[in-house]
């Protein structure tokens, strides 16, 4: 293998990268904006609830628990509404995502001990947003009905039960239970797959069309010497921009990783060889711009993007669908930077992913030669 | 005789045709007549011209200045017509190479809007003319590039236009059947049809009543070949149109 | 000892032929597309420092004859060789010692004239003062030199031709295969392309090209005449003119020869139904 072949084909992908607008778009624009929209627009957590209050007594005890509702952090009052026709309105019209109506007599019941009613209504067309907005107002009904009790046993002259299991909960990891913590892995999983395996998919395919595969063939220089130069470049810029990710990730959003940053680099260089070997085998078989790109976003972009553990959790997906994301590189790539973003681990624990990643990429590449060879190279 | 009886007999008349494309001039202001039933040959390398002219001429293109009229319609406010009017070919894309003949003679049919109780004389008539009624069902693209060239040739004259424009129509077939092609040019010319041919190919140029050279978007020459060549070569009994293009360049 | 082995092939099969062996000779090659046979049972002798042109239109295999003279096609039946070494066996060797420009324009449009002629540089191992000196010799002799800093794509048709001529010569090759080089290409710079290869010749290369040209084939030494994947007859343009008017009558005599078909189909001249 000649390394004059080699940086000469890197030399020339180079220039080809940098008079083409479109792909220094894709290759940096496009990662800058999307850590910046997933990391500020995008959050999983489901804080300050829309939601819109009947109160039909406009009673102290009912306003206290209306202000109670409203100092949580959960929930934020949009509406005071009079009667249910408001209160289904604005459900119906999206102004609101819970509703609580409180009926009439309720305090009398409440003064008196007696059991009451109060009517909690949910927007389900999110389920996923359904049940975790449902399970808060239980919750915060819940320790409300504890004051209650409390209140009630002291009145009686009663002594306080202490519920007999006492849940010791903390939470490794993730501590503050930030969504953007774990998003930001699967950010640079995803902005690597779109410049590697999307940038690279065109490349093979781009010197079939214009002709010039037939010079290169007619020259001195072999397969491995030709995939080597055209990934060269796209490798630096897709290291430059997890480096990019790294960065803003710490400097906006105060996300610092927990590990070793060789650790991160070794892992990242494995990933991004993987995607790139797939963006040059799919732009080898096509040999079309046009078919490699829709390729290339079905094969790389989708699944790395629903199928890798990283939006959708694949514990809820059925059977095939989870052998499926089995050979897709990026669920391991977001287990190795999830690791070493929350967990702090290292070698030692990290390695079959590494391991996983190496395979995928050595099997690939050696696909693209044969395809290569095979096509007269 | 008055100008304007003089000019009912022009097929096309061109005054000052120019088209920019951004700072690119690629055609300069040209100006040159067809007379009806004339084989005029518009000569010139890629890139000089050439298929911006017929481009404009067939209604397909506005020019950036200038005027044109085709069988009496101006290119700029009647390219429809213009489009009924005329037979256009072009070797390499008049033809759907995964059709055989026959679906594609019915495609231009439609395209032209023959009547359809003529479709079937016309169609015979162009299988015979060509000689491709045993080829009828192959597909076009598996034919051998003369061939297809005759059924392109067919596919335009399908409507009985005036005038055909033939966009290189010998470009890479062999020079028997470059001969066949131009007997044939020459008895459509016999019926008063108007043949507007444009190629590359000087030795060609040859056959053509008259001609114009284009190159880099002007006109360099124009005449008959042999006119051409012995006022660019004066005293050279053996120049061809390549050497008067060389001599005119200078 | 492989190498040395693989020759002694090659040297085998030469001398078995019994022919005078050309610097390129290919002995009845023969290649399918498919179900079509592109070029059938062609055996050839070019000769060194030769300018061999082969004539015939679209789909007669020129270009599939030139690609496998190029290494980039291997001939189903028969063999090519360059100066003794087999176009399949000894591939990596043949591709240093020729220089192949293919039919349609195939360098990079969006590189310059001079990014061009550096990557053939690089990959040819041609550096410092011998690049320098190699890039004024052979840009010079296509008018470049002036252009260096304008984007390939931008180039007129003739330049475009030019560059890619330069950028095969700049190794210096002993055989340059041209397909089609001047096709649409107006009468100037052909005439300029031609001086250059003219040049070449003097300096002992040897060309095989095709042309649809007739006027470029009366320039070669020697000439092919193919038709529907066969060669029907190689000689000088002299010997094939002899007795007709001129090569072109010549040419569509040989053709009706050998295809009656052809020759009895002209266009059956019927009126224009009204």
């Amino acid at each position: 293998m000649k390394t004059k072949n080699i940086k000469a084909i890197a030399r020339k992908e180079f220039y080809h990268l940098l008079r083409d607008f479109r792909s220094l778009y894709l290759a940096f624009a496009i990662p800058l904006l999307l850590i910046l929209l997933f990391g500020y627009a995008l959050s999983l957590d489901v804080n300050d609830i829309e939601t819109t209050v009947a109160d039909r007594e406009k009673t102290d005890l009912s306003r206290d628990f209306i202000s109670r509702l409203e100092a949580s952090p959960y929930f934020r009052i949009v509406e005071n509404q009079d009667n249910i026709k408001g209160v289904i309105d604005a459900l119906d019209q999206g102004r609101a995502r819970l509703a609580i109506v409180i009926p009439s007599g309720w305090t009398a019941d409440i003064r008196a001990d007696r059991k009451s009613t109060m009517q909690v209504i949910l927007d389900g067309s999110d389920p996923n947003f359904a049940g975790i907005s449902g399970s808060y107002i239980s919750s915060f009904i819940a320790r409300y009905n504890a004051n209650l009790l409390a209140d009630f046993l002291d009145r009686h002259g009663m002594q306080r039960i202490n519920p007999p299991v006492n849940p010791q909960i903390r939470v490794w990891f993730n501590e503050e239970m930030e969504s953007r913590n774990f998003i930001i892995p699967g950010i640079i999983a995803i902005i690597v797959i779109i410049v590697a395996a999307l940038l690279t998919s065109l490349v093979i395919a781009r010197e079939y069309e214009n002709g010039t595969m037939e010079t290169i063939r007619s020259l001195p220089i072999g397969a491995g010497e030709f995939l080597i130069g055209k990934a060269a470049p796209y490798f630096l810029i897709a290291l430059t921009d997890v480096l990019i990710a790294v960065l803003m990730g710490q400097a906006l959003f105060g996300i610092v990783m927990k590990a070793s940053f060789g650790l991160m680099i070794l892992s990242s260089s494995l990933y991004i060889i993987v995607a790139l070997t797939l963006g040059l085998l799919i732009s080898s078989v096509t040999k079309s711009q046009m078919t490699a790109n829709q390729m290339a976003i079905l094969i790389t972009y989708l699944p790395s993007l629903l199928l890798s553990n990283f939006v959708f959790p694949v514990s809820n997906m059925p059977v095939v669908l989870q052998a499926i994301t089995k050979i897709i590189p990026a669920t391991y790539y977001i287990d190795i930077l999830s690791g070493i973003y929350l967990k702090n681990l290292g070698f030692a624990q990290l390695w079959p992913d590494l391991l996983v990643l190496l395979t995928m990429s050595s099997i690939l590449a050696l696909l693209n030669y044969l395809v290569l060879r095979k096509e007269g190279f | 005789m008055t100008a304007s009886a003089d000019n009912d007999k022009k097929a096309i008349i061109v005054e000052r045709l120019e088209k920019r494309f951004g700072e690119f001039t690629a055609v300069a202001g040209i100006s040159f007549a067809v007379s009806a039933g004339e084989i005029f040959g518009f000569i010139g390398a890629n890139g000089s011209g050439k298929s911006t002219t017929i481009r404009m001429l067939c209604g397909l293109l506005a020019p950036t200045s200038g005027k044109a009229t085709v069988v009496g319609y101006d290119i700029m406010t009647q390219t429809e017509e213009i489009k009924h009017s005329i037979g256009y070919m072009s070797q390499k894309f008049s033809l759907y190479e995964d059709l055989t003949p026959f679906e594609n003679i019915r495609f231009y049919l439609g395209i032209y809007s023959v009547p359809e109780k003529e479709w079937q004389q016309r169609i015979s008539w162009v299988l015979e003319m060509t000689q491709l009624t045993a080829e009828k069902n192959r597909l076009t693209g598996e034919l051998p590039p003369g061939l297809r060239q005759r059924l392109a040739l067919g596919c335009s004259l399908l409507h009985r236009p005036p005038i055909i424009f033939l966009d290189e129509p010998t470009s890479g077939v062999d020079p028997l059947s470059r001969r066949h092609f131009w007997d044939f040019i020459r008895q459509l010319a016999a019926e008063g049809i108007t043949v507007f041919v444009t190629t590359h190919y000087m030795d060609e140029a040859g056959n053509c009543d008259r001609i114009v050279m284009i190159n880099e978007g002007q006109i360099v020459a124009s005449g008959s070949p042999v006119e051409i060549i012995r006022s660019a070569c004066p005293g050279k009994p053996d120049a061809d149109l390549n050497d008067a293009f060389i001599e005119l360049i200078k | 000892m492989l190498a040395s082995a693989k020759k002694i092939r090659a040297e085998t099969v030469l001398s078995a032929d019994d022919k005078k062996n050309g610097f390129l000779s290919l002995f009845s090659v023969s290649y399918r597309f498919a179900a079509t046979e592109a070029v059938h049972d062609v055996s050839l002798d070019i000769e060194k420092g030769n300018i061999f042109g082969l004539v015939g239109s679209d789909g007669a295999g020129k270009s599939t004859l030139l690609r496998m003279a190029a290494t980039l096609l291997k001939p189903a039946v028969g063999s090519i060789t360059i100066d003794g070494l087999d176009t399949v066996a000894d591939r990596g060797e043949i591709k240093d010692i020729i220089g192949y420009m293919p039919q349609s324009f195939g360098l990079y449009q969006d590189l310059t004239v001079e990014e061009n002629i550096d990557f053939f540089m690089d990959i040819f191992g041609i550096y410092g003062a011998e690049r320098k000196a190699r890039k004024a010799l052979y840009l010079g002799f296509s008018n470049l030199l002036p252009f260096t800093d304008r984007p390939a794509g931008k180039l007129s048709g003739g330049m475009k031709q030019k560059l890619g001529l330069a950028c095969v010569l700049l190794h210096e090759p002993r055989l340059l295969i041209l397909d089609e080089p001047t096709n649409g290409v107006d009468p100037v710079s052909r005439r300029e392309f031609w001086e250059i290869l003219d040049k070449m010749r003097e300096g002992g290369m040897t060309i095989l090209v095709s042309t649809a040209y007739l006027d470029e084939g009366e320039r070669c030494d020697g000439i092919g005449l193919m038709h529907r994947g066969a060669l029907l007859e190689t000689a000088t343009p002299a010997e094939i003119r002899y007795g007709f008017p001129n090569l072109e009558e010549a040419i569509i005599a040989k053709i009706g020869d050998v295809d009656r078909d052809l020759a009895q189909s002209a266009f059956n001249v019927k009126k224009i139904p009204q």
